[in-house]
């Protein structure tokens, strides 16, 4: 008895999936769905409080792309006159701040111009990758740049361009502190170069300026115009910053 | 009668009825439930993708120092292959040693910031140093070149499925057609199963008398991979056609293909399985599709019914003849021509061998991993395909590792009270390696053997450091002097005699190695020779809660107790704390933070995550570099100077470390450019009875003559003064978050010390 029933039971569900295998195919056509977009991890909680005199690493150890690329262009107007080094301004352009105005250092901004056949070759290949990352740097990539860069503090830990640059994209990135901490290890390792050490103070200035420590930035300004007269980026931020404060002054007033 | 045959009649109707409609019933929901099935497959998510973590990526420069040897290696492991001509190919790479000549075909490589396209290159090797690099193409020298990084391992659950996903449209028609030959004939024709194609291959069978063919279609195979474990019974294979069918009536016969090109089982390189095709491409020819030849095309498509078995890897002359099978079957359809035929026939298979992945640096993973976790669950680490690329050098890991086993191993036969039979616990020891300049853990090695004990004595074991302490103490001495009113300097003059320290109504007394007491020393003499009686004497001048600070600010992250017994290390840290405190001395006072993750990448490429150097001024620059000065003559007239005897001759600052009780032995050593703590003693509190002099420099010394040995010597730049310059000003107001005075007496180490105290 048992035996036809499961006969007829079988042969119902195959004559079932014949006509359904048979059957027209649907029009629906599912496109393959694209993999699932990973979320960005969730921003870092609030660093625990600290014991007194123990300080942590800094908390903002994650950079997320989306910050990097919100905080590119920098935010600071200085930004967009502190041009690279190189782009001197003529003599007569230079104004304010520099009480006596000697005339402007030659242009030393060339790297490249630094390799010479007594150069290491470690410094070599880092003044070489110091001016690729330099020129990422300014087609607006910083954090492309940084990458580059910090490959030439490990090839040659004592090349100063190399923490100089890192500095600049450091401050590129909204980053002062770090920018900062940079230009005082390019200073230690900078031989008696008044060009290039007036591009750090420069730099030191914008980021100061960027922090609102106006009086520290004037004083970095000031000693890169009184190194180097045809430190331009300096000598304009003065100027701007001349220009700004007597407005402030009057509305405080 | 009739009545009653008519009754019985009308039961079985109604009986028939019943099962009939309840088997209809039945059947239908069955459909319904695999319909279900396959829809969520097909439309949801078909396959994880493991997370790939890579070491840093290998930077060669003209100028550099390059051995050979350590290049094809690494080439070799990265999956290159050696051919006796000129590179034609990416992947192919030729050695002229006499010539001193090495031409790569580089692989396409996505970094996380760029992509670079794979070139063909020629290095030109003076006597272990590139003295050019050339791209071989257009003759232009180029000053760099970027090796890929290597993949240490994948993060996966259960099994790594090595894919990428790739259209329809991506793959060549001949591979398509030459797969659908080999497999599923009547793939256009039939609807999902292939009644025709099962009789053909029962008569194919039943006439050789062996299994020959199969008669699954290749959406059957698809649906079983898909749904199915690996039974072969009848049972398995009537869901399997009832969801082939499904599959067919729901998806296009192209959305069926691509899955099932993505999906099949083409090989295993040692725990990774190959997927997929464009995936098999790159493993046996490391091409991508679009530049298979036809013999390759045709044995891809001849080792989907067993790809081990049929691998090249395994038998060159069984993948050949599998190859030559499918050749013959395509040229029967007319797929290919006569010519190419002949053509594929004469295609030479190269010599190749299986490069697997060698999960190096298992305690370093481990370390990274919990980084990660951090930020990313273990779902999306397991099955979103992250790449992260870490900081990990694998030849210093590699080093290091070598140089830990064979220093215990010395330590054993040198001391057998070490090394008890019968004991379960082991001597151990750790090993951490860091770029000061960056931060970057180079190397880490957590213990012993990964295989018997996971646990991570690099970073997990807190550890009595002893007097690798000391250095806060005399960086604290230098940077605040004492409260006496002593201004410390290098040539201050301490008093080394037994003394007693009273606080908080209880007393302590440090005690000399051998109870040996020296009197009136210079505190250079006193760090080099460590001696803890005027150590303890320094620490109490200056006060003990400004050591506890300065040793914080260098980046010790442990609890450490403000109480006499702090300044001769009596406080536990680990030795991962120990190497970033003194690569801020070696970084000229900026403190980095340990860096092994550098970029976090997705699968389309986006970096969700980046780490870069970031240094955080601690020191004046002429602190540490005073500091540096007096660690130098650790090693050079100190408690380290047999790393001298040992052939370590190099520019290197260090200290020796060994604990009151003898179980602990440590040191910590480094040059500008590279740093390595080594801690070695019992898990337990079993005494090791040996010195850091002993037991930890040995291990270090012989890291470090490997680990140097390519690298340009460099000693310790002093920090330049200039005149105009921020650090030149003596005096100043520190910088927030800075406190003390920037320069302190130690900063003009040359000049006359004022008196001792």
């Amino acid at each position: 008895m048992l035996q036809p029933i499961r006969f007829i039971f079988l042969s119902a569900a195959a004559v079932c999936l014949t006509v359904y295998g048979c059957a027209p195919q649907s029009a629906r056509r599912v496109p393959v769905p694209p993999p699932p977009a990973i979320k960005a991890p969730p921003a870092a909680p609030a660093p625990p409080a600290q014991e007194p005199g123990k300080q942590a690493f800094p908390p903002d150890s994650k950079i997320r792309e989306q910050d990097i690329r919100q905080k590119t262009p920098p935010p600071p107007p200085a930004a967009k006159t502190s041009k690279e080094p190189g782009r001197q301004a003529s003599v007569g352009e230079s104004r304010g701040g520099a009480e006596s105005a000697p005339a402007p250092l030659a242009d030393d901004s060339s790297l490249l111009a630094k390799i010479t056949p007594a150069t290491s070759p470690q410094r070599a290949a880092s003044l070489r990758l110091t001016d690729e990352g330099r020129k990422i740097l300014d087609a607006g990539d910083p954090a492309k740049a940084l990458t580059r860069l910090e490959k030439t503090i490990v090839i040659d830990s004592t090349n100063p361009y190399g923490y100089f640059y890192l500095a600049k994209a450091q401050y590129r990135m909204g980053r002062y502190r770090e920018s900062l901490n940079f230009l005082d290890i390019a200073e230690s390792r900078l031989g008696p170069e008044p060009f290039w050490l007036a591009e750090i103070h420069a730099l030191r200035g914008d980021n100061f300026r960027a922090q609102g420590q106006l009086q520290r930035a004037e004083a970095s300004y000031n000693q890169a115009v009184r190194l180097n007269s045809g430190n331009r980026s300096a000598a304009d931020a003065l100027t701007r910053m001349q220009g700004e404060a007597q407005p402030a002054q009057a509305q405080t007033k | 009668m009739i009545k009653s045959k008519l009754r019985i009649f009308s039961i079985s109707l109604v009986a028939l009825l019943v099962v009939t409609s309840s088997g209809l019933v039945f059947g239908a929901w069955y459909l319904k439930q695999l319909e279900d099935e396959v829809s969520k497959k097909f439309e949801g998510r078909k396959w994880v993708f493991p997370s790939k973590i890579y070491a840093d990526s290998y930077f060669l420069y003209a100028g550099g120092s390059l051995r050979i040897q350590d290049l094809t290696e690494k080439l070799h492991r990265l999956g290159y292959f050696e051919t006796a001509a000129v590179p034609k190919s990416k992947g192919e790479y030729r050695i002229a040693a006499k010539e001193g000549l090495i031409e790569i075909y580089l692989h396409d490589f996505d970094s996380p910031t760029e992509q670079f396209k794979g070139a063909p290159i020629r290095i030109t090797l003076q006597s272990n140093v590139i003295a050019k690099i050339e791209n071989i193409s257009d003759g232009k020298e180029q000053y760099f070149v970027e090796l890929e990084p290597e993949l240490i391992t994948g993060l996966y659950e259960r099994i790594w499925q090595e894919r990428k996903v790739v259209k329809l449209t991506e793959v060549p028609p001949l591979l398509v057609k030459t797969i659908l030959a080999q497999e599923d004939e009547r793939f256009y024709r039939h609807f999902g199963v292939d009644p025709i194609g099962i009789l053909r291959a029962m008569w194919v069978n039943l006439r050789s008398m062996s299994f020959r063919q199969g008669g699954s279609t290749l959406t059957q195979q698809l649906v079983k991979n898909f749904f199915l474990s690996d039974e072969r019974t009848l049972s398995r294979k009537i869901p399997e056609a009832v969801m082939a069918v499904i599959a067919e009536r729901k998806y296009s016969k192209d959305t069926i293909l691509e899955n099932y090109l993505n999906e099949i089982y083409l090989g295993q390189r040692g725990s990774q399985g190959i997927f997929g095709v464009w995936e098999a491409a790159q493993f046996y020819f490391s091409k991508p599709l679009t530049d298979l030849t036809v013999g390759e095309t045709a044995m891809l498509a001849g080792l989907i019914p067993a790809p081990n078995r049929l691998s090249p890897y395994k038998s060159a002359d069984a993948a050949i003849k599998r190859r030559n099978v499918v050749l013959a079957k395509l040229l029967d359809d007319k797929i290919i021509t006569r010519k190419q035929y002949d053509a594929a026939l004469q295609e030479k298979l190269p010599q190749r061998s299986l490069v697997k992945v060698t999960n190096e640096g298992p305690f370093f993973v481990d370390y990274l991993r919990r980084e990660l976790e951090e930020n990313y669950s273990n779902e999306i680490l397991t099955k979103e395909g992250l790449r992260i690329f870490s900081s990990l050098d694998l030849q210093l890991q590699r080093m290091a590792e070598r140089a830990l086993a064979n220093g215990l191993k010395k330590l054993e036969a040198a001391h057998p009270a070490l090394k008890r039979k019968g004991e379960d616990e082991g001597l151990e020891a750790a090993i951490v390696v860091l770029r000061p300049q960056t931060g970057e853990i180079k190397a880490m090695v957590g213990g012993r053997n990964y295989g018997k004990s996971q646990f991570n004595r690099a970073f997990q074991a807190k550890r009595q450091p002893g007097s690798v302490f000391k250095p806060f103490v005399y960086l604290a001495a230098l940077m605040y002097g004492g409260q006496s009113g002593t201004k410390y300097s290098p040539d201050t003059v301490i008093d080394d005699s037994q003394f007693t320290w009273a606080y908080d109504g209880q007393e302590w007394q440090p005690h000399n190695y051998n109870n040996e007491y020296f009197g009136a020393v210079t505190l250079r003499k006193a760090l080099e020779s460590s001696l803890n009686s005027a150590t303890s004497r320094v620490a109490q001048d200056v006060g003990i809660r400004r050591v506890r600070d300065v040793a914080h600010k260098m980046g010790i992250q442990s609890a450490l107790p403000a109480v006499p017994a702090l300044s001769l290390g009596a406080a536990e840290v680990t030795p991962l704390e120990v190497a970033v405190a003194y690569a801020t001395l070696a970084n000229s006072g900026q403190r980095n933070r340990p860096l092994a993750v550098k970029h976090v990448v997705d699968q389309s490429a986006k970096v969700l995550e980046r780490r870069d150097v970031r240094p955080e001024r601690v020191l004046s620059p002429q602190l540490a570099h005073a500091m540096n000065q007096l660690l130098k003559g650790v090693l050079d007239r100190g408690t380290a100077a047999s790393a001298r005897r040992s052939g370590f001759t190099r520019p290197a600052a260090g200290k020796t470390g060994t604990t009151n009780d003898y179980k602990d032995a440590w040191f910590v050593g480094y040059t500008p450019d590279l740093l390595a703590v080594v801690w070695v003693g019992f898990d337990g509190p079993r005494k090791i009875g040996l010195s850091g002099s002993e037991a930890a420099l040995p291990i270090w010394t012989e890291f470090m003559k490997n680990a140097t040995a390519s690298m340009p010597v460099t000693d310790f730049a002093g920090p330049i003064v200039n005149p105009e310059g921020e650090d030149g000003k003596c005096g100043q107001v520190p910088r927030e978050g800075e406190s003390g005075d920037p320069c302190p007496a130690a900063a003009q180490p040359a000049k006359a010390a004022p008196a001792g105290a």
